[in-house]
């Protein structure tokens, strides 16, 4: 049985392109439009992987990330972030939440910034998974 | 609103709805000294008109014009965002087609926010970027502040800090009274607020000049109490009586009082008293220079 992982996008384009490349490279694709749905999928699916976009309505992948990473439950769950937001604006604002006195979070497993060729994301699905 | 932003009427998330050209960057960040009170969530919105990309004869649905729209708002929103994200606040974004109003309302409503912000640039610029019909339409039909933004009268650039110096327009309804606890949480955002009164000319007919020195008197007494609300949250407020007609006197009171904007309570429910029956805050938000904000009663709230 292959592999669950989560995706979650507010764009329906980039979840269709995720969900063929997923299909293609025998995962099981779960989908989530923003950071809300995001987290319940998560508590009621429990992906061996998540795929998270940044920039949501709702909830942003910012908090999504923080509140997953530092939950006992699920902070092992590797996380691919799939974002226009550029690496190191994510990674500031991981800092300055931090510093407002959050806990820390690790860095994501892998970080991709959108457009992102079909390959390379199937390429780092496999490393990340092992 | 939740009970929770209801009952203590603070700003944590802004709605800020964009066609770019109207409300820019330089706009939001007039608008971030709000983090000093509460603001730490801003939602981005474009609403794509359907008109833009609607079916036509020979061409049908523009799709590829659609996506050409929804990519160049992705992008400046994505620039915008990082800038945010990296001060350690919360953003989000929408870029849907359809009508505006209905679009804002959804979003608002979904997203919970606080307040909404909208663009209309003031009256010596050649384009009106959102037409009086949609702002008249959006603050009778949504239950949630709303601050319409202008740019500066004299140079058409961005104002620094609207909320700095704010006039705050009384009538008495339900709704002005829900602007002054709105406002009151506003210390450190809020300079100084002057609270003012407009007595029509109808009240002072036939008086005598004992009358209408009581009248006025009566007035301040009036204004004098929700000044000691602000002064009691720390905010500098003063009061002002002015007679004549509202909106004249209104925007004579803003340019005497060199205010930042405009503040005003609004509904289109049974709530409203006196003569400000809807126009005279339409008038504000549509047509007058400064920026406005209105805050509705809010229904059953």
């Amino acid at each position: 049985m292959g592999k669950r992982v989560l995706v979650v996008d507010d764009d329906p384009d980039v979840r269709l392109f995720s969900q063929t490349v997923l299909e293609e490279n025998g995962y099981i694709p779960v989908l989530a439009t923003n950071g809300e749905e995001g987290e319940e999928a998560v508590k009621k699916e429990k992906p061996d992987l998540i795929i998270l976009d940044v920039l949501m309505p709702r909830e942003s992948g910012i908090r999504l990330y923080r509140r997953l990473k530092t939950n006992k439950k699920f902070k092992d769950i590797p996380i691919i972030m799939l974002s226009g937001i550029a690496e190191k604006s994510f990674l500031r604002s991981q800092k300055v939440l931090t510093e407002f006195g959050g806990d820390p979070v690790p860095e994501p497993e892998a970080y991709l910034e959108k457009p992102v060729d079909g390959d390379i994301l199937a390429d780092t699905i496999k490393k990340v998974l092992g | 609103m939740n009970q929770h932003n209801e009952k203590n009427m603070v700003i944590r998330k802004m709605l800020f709805v964009t066609k770019f050209e109207e409300l820019g960057f330089g706009a939001l960040q007039s608008l971030l000294p709000l983090r000093k009170s509460a603001l730490e969530h801003v939602i981005f919105m474009n609403v794509i008109e359907r008109d833009r990309v609607a079916m036509q004869r020979g061409v049908g649905y523009k799709k590829s014009e659609e996506r050409k729209l929804r990519e160049q708002a992705n992008i400046r929103f994505i620039d915008w965002a990082e800038n945010l994200f990296e001060q350690g606040m919360e953003v989000g974004a929408y870029i849907v087609v359809g009508n505006l109003v209905p679009q804002v309302i959804d979003a608002a409503e979904k997203e919970n926010a606080d307040l909404v912000v909208i663009g209309r640039r003031s009256r010596k610029m050649m384009e009106v970027f959102y037409s009086g019909a949609d702002i008249t339409e959006l603050l009778s039909r949504i239950e949630r502040p709303v601050l319409v933004y202008k740019n500066r009268l004299d140079t058409g650039s961005i104002l620094e800090k609207p909320f700095k110096k704010p006039l705050l327009a009384i009538d008495w309804s339900p709704a002005s009274m829900r602007a002054v606890e709105y406002l009151k949480n506003l210390k450190d955002v809020i300079h100084k607020i002057n609270v003012v009164h407009v007595a029509s000319s109808k009240e002072l007919k036939g008086t005598s000049n004992f009358d209408i020195q009581q009248l006025r008197k009566e007035k301040r007494e009036k204004l004098d109490k929700i000044c000691e609300v602000f002064l009691a949250n720390g905010i500098e407020a003063k009061s002002h009586v002015y007679v004549g007609d509202t909106i004249e006197e209104i925007e004579r009171a803003a340019g005497e009082r060199k205010s930042t904007m405009i503040v005003m309570g609004s509904s289109g429910k049974s709530t409203w008293v006196e003569r400000w029956i809807g126009s005279t805050p339409r008038y504000i938000a549509e047509k007058s220079p400064y920026p406005a904000l209105i805050i509705p009663y809010g229904g059953d709230h």
